[in-house]
């Protein structure tokens, strides 16, 4: 116990002290702001970029219909739509705003002329909306940028509803019935809970957010003790440590002393985030308060220690049997599968919470830590309910991780021993059979 | 008392046997030289003295008990295979060391600083392992060996490696251990650099024990059946000679083994006819002979 104190101890320090450590810690909240931050500001800077199109239409009618419904929709942007600019946001797209023009000629004359005027950048696109293309329901637009989908799919949308709209007016619709007629339905989920239940979407976003750091951190620092016992090994530091400790002590400090820093490195994230929330997002922090209740952080603690410890257990017994980092690499895949794995189930396990996938996939030790976790986070009513599958998920992964660290041990125990070539599978079966 | 006991050590890997029925002690204060070839089974046999694997069959005992943990407090070890935190600071990695056998972490960096004054590195205490020569590296393994003080100490070819100043530097030190009586055991397939360190040896081949026991007496055994020779003139009576059954030719001299029953007084006669002889003198053979002549023996 006392070796395994200060082998966890050593682990500890040297990681915490090491310049990578620093990196990280400051590197992933800097990438986090980089990929959530920086597009929403991105987005709800004006942009200054204005393209100029062309609607071709036989009747001026048509032309006049779509050209008005494209600036309708540029008006209702500029003028800041709450739910629309978040949408918009959460694209990452700035939007663009066109200048239409139109025209009824129709030959193919005209056509090649617009389309050379595109080749030459003296245009940005033109659309083709003749009787024969609405008729197929099939415009061409032509442009350069034939890549920007989102752009070019909120252009369809709007052409459709153009469309549908002179329609209407050609069967003698009043503007006003018409606008009535197609406006848009929201349907609301509404948990049976009543008011006490937290909104959906945040609820889906922070459960979402919870899963991905358990799944970082677990599969980040499983590496790490995998990494460092092949550092001891080809260091061939590992004969001097068996001379005093024994390969128990030794695989027990290596995944402490590595998941302590884990801990501490959470720790500090969520420190900061605290910190720099306290200001600025006191309102999202408002409605994560109804999603983050003390209950689901004391589930996060135990999913993340018990998948840790599960984890690094395994990553400690391939550490022990590599001989090179690149060995390493193809068996941290086998290791890495059935993270993926529940990465797939809680995908379903969001639409579906109360599946047979979920239900299995949560109870099975290896996917339980992440698959679990979100079914806790999701269930709407109380925990209670799932209690005996909660328990029983828990009981699984002990009494799975109490088999690991037997079999792992045993594999360790030889297996930083030998150096040279991979072991083949039947070499391991007699590893675990050796005295 | 015996420092440590070995009896009817027994250990296979698969249908490899490492180690056949080994049996030897060494009393305490002694030096003792395990020796033999490559693969002959001496770092097998060393890992189960200190626990790192389990003998199949047969008794290890430890200072005068069954073999527990924790006696490797009192126990020192060098292994074979070299190696120390290449990213850590030598007086860190030496105080982790220290504490891995007991010590408190003061106590164990205050014998760091000391140790390292002596054998001339205490300038690099601050220094990564990294930034060390090899030379260093071998020195602060050593040190780490012997940071806690151990009664037994066990080295894995100690001097591979070293030049012959810092050979010289590390073999001081063991004869000064050897005189506070501390038991060494070395371990190695360079027979003549541990010859004059040790006071009894087991030879093993192939696991097997195949000389053991008091190295004086082991070679009074042979008797002086080794003949130095400085000559000038003439030496082709090393050819075809029934007197003699091997030599070897050092240039300023030969060493010539005899015939068996071959006299060495006919020898000389010989080779005063052709040539002026400067020295002629009976020896005990080396270490080295012995084995070949051993094991030769065993294999035919």
């Amino acid at each position: 116990m006392h070796n395994t104190f200060i082998i966890a101890k050593r682990e500890y320090l040297e990681r915490v002290r090491s310049r990578s450590f620093v990196i990280m810690t400051l590197f992933i909240p800097l990438l986090m702001f980089g990929v959530t931050v920086v597009p929403t500001m991105l987005a709800n800077r004006d942009s200054n970029e204005t393209k100029h199109m062309v609607v071709v239409a036989a009747d001026r009618d048509t032309a006049e219909m779509i050209r008005s419904r494209i600036e309708q929709r540029q008006d209702k942007e500029k003028s800041g739509d709450k739910a629309d600019s978040k949408i918009k946001s959460k694209k990452g797209l700035p939007p663009t705003h066109f200048t239409v023009e139109v025209s009824t000629d129709t030959t193919d004359s005209q056509r090649a002329a617009l389309t050379q005027k595109v080749k030459d950048k003296t245009l940005d696109g033109f659309l083709w909306a003749t009787p024969d293309a609405i008729k197929a329901r099939k415009l061409d637009f032509v442009t350069r940028d034939v890549s920007s989908f989102i752009e070019n799919g909120v252009l369809g949308q709007t052409v459709s509803d153009a469309l549908r709209r002179s329609a209407l007016k050609s069967k003698g619709l009043k503007e006003d019935e018409i606008d009535t007629a197609l406006q848009s339905v929201d349907v609301e989920p509404r948990s049976p809970m009543g008011k006490d239940a937290p909104n959906p979407q945040v609820m889906f976003f922070a459960t979402l957010g919870m899963v991905m750091v358990l799944y970082m951190t677990v599969l980040l620092y499983g590496v790490n003790v995998m990494r460092s016992i092949l550092e001891e090994k080809t260091s061939r530091i590992m004969e001097v440590m068996l001379s005093t400790a024994s390969a128990k002590e030794l695989m027990a400090g290596k995944i402490l002393g590595v998941g302590a820093v884990g801990l501490t490195q959470v720790a500090i994230w969520v420190a900061t985030t605290l910190i720099f929330s306290a200001g600025p997002i006191a309102a999202g922090a408002d409605m994560l308060k109804g999603v983050l209740s003390l209950n689901l952080l004391i589930f996060f603690a135990i999913y993340f220690l018990l998948g840790y410890v599960l984890y690094s257990t395994l990553c400690a017994a391939v550490g022990s049997m590599v001989n090179s980092e690149q060995e390493a690499q193809q068996l941290q895949f086998v290791i890495m599968m059935p993270m993926i794995l529940s990465v797939v189930v809680i995908m379903q396990v969001f639409q579906h919470p109360n599946s047979p996938l979920a239900f299995w996939g949560s109870l099975f030790p290896f996917t339980a830590p992440l698959v679990m976790f979100t079914r806790i986070a999701m269930q709407q009513g109380p925990l209670r309910e799932i209690a005996w599958e909660i328990a029983a998920s828990i009981g699984l992964m002990l009494a799975t991780i109490y088999g690991m660290i037997w079999l792992c041990g045993r594999i360790y125990r030889v297996g930083i021993l030998m150096y040279g070539k991979k072991p083949t599978l039947p070499e391991i079966m007699k590893w675990i059979k050796y005295a | 008392m015996q420092t440590i006991e070995l009896n009817k050590v027994r250990k296979s890997y698969d249908q490899f046997v490492a180690v056949n029925g080994l049996s030897f002690s060494i009393e305490q204060g002694g030096v003792f030289g395990l020796l033999g070839p490559n693969g002959a089974g001496k770092t097998s046999t060393i890992r189960m003295m200190i626990g790192i694997t389990v003998p199949d069959s047969g008794q290890i005992n430890l200072f005068g008990k069954p073999f527990e943990r924790k006696s490797l407090n009192k126990v020192g070890y060098l292994p074979e295979e070299r190696g120390l935190y290449k990213k850590m600071k030598i007086i860190d990695q030496l105080v982790f060391l220290g504490e891995l056998h007991g010590m408190p972490a003061g106590a164990a960096r205050q014998k760091a600083i000391e140790w390292c004054k002596r054998l001339e590195i205490d300038a690099w205490l601050q220094k990564k392992v990294e930034e060390l020569s090899k030379g260093m590296q071998q020195k602060i393994q050593f040190i780490a060996a012997l940071l806690h003080d151990p009664d037994f100490i066990i080295m894995d070819e100690p001097f591979f490696g070293l030049d012959p100043v810092n050979a010289t530097l590390l073999k001081d030190v063991m004869l000064d251990l050897k005189k506070q009586g501390k038991t060494i055991l070395f371990s190695t397939h360079r027979m003549d650099q541990v010859e004059k360190l040790c006071d009894s040896i087991c030879l093993i081949n192939k696991g097997n024990a195949v000389l053991q026991g008091d190295l004086k007496t082991i070679k009074s055994g042979y008797g002086k059946s080794n003949v130095q020779i400085e000559y000038e003139g003439n030496g082709d009576f090393l050819e075809k000679n029934p007197l003699v059954s091997a030599y070897n030719n050092y240039g300023n001299y030969v060493e010539v083994r005899l015939a068996p029953g071959a006299d060495a007084q006919q020898l000389l006669r010989m080779v005063a006819e052709r040539s002026r002889i400067n020295k002629f003198e009976l020896m005990e053979p080396s270490l080295e002979e012995i084995f070949i002549d051993t094991v030769g023996k065993d294999n035919a």
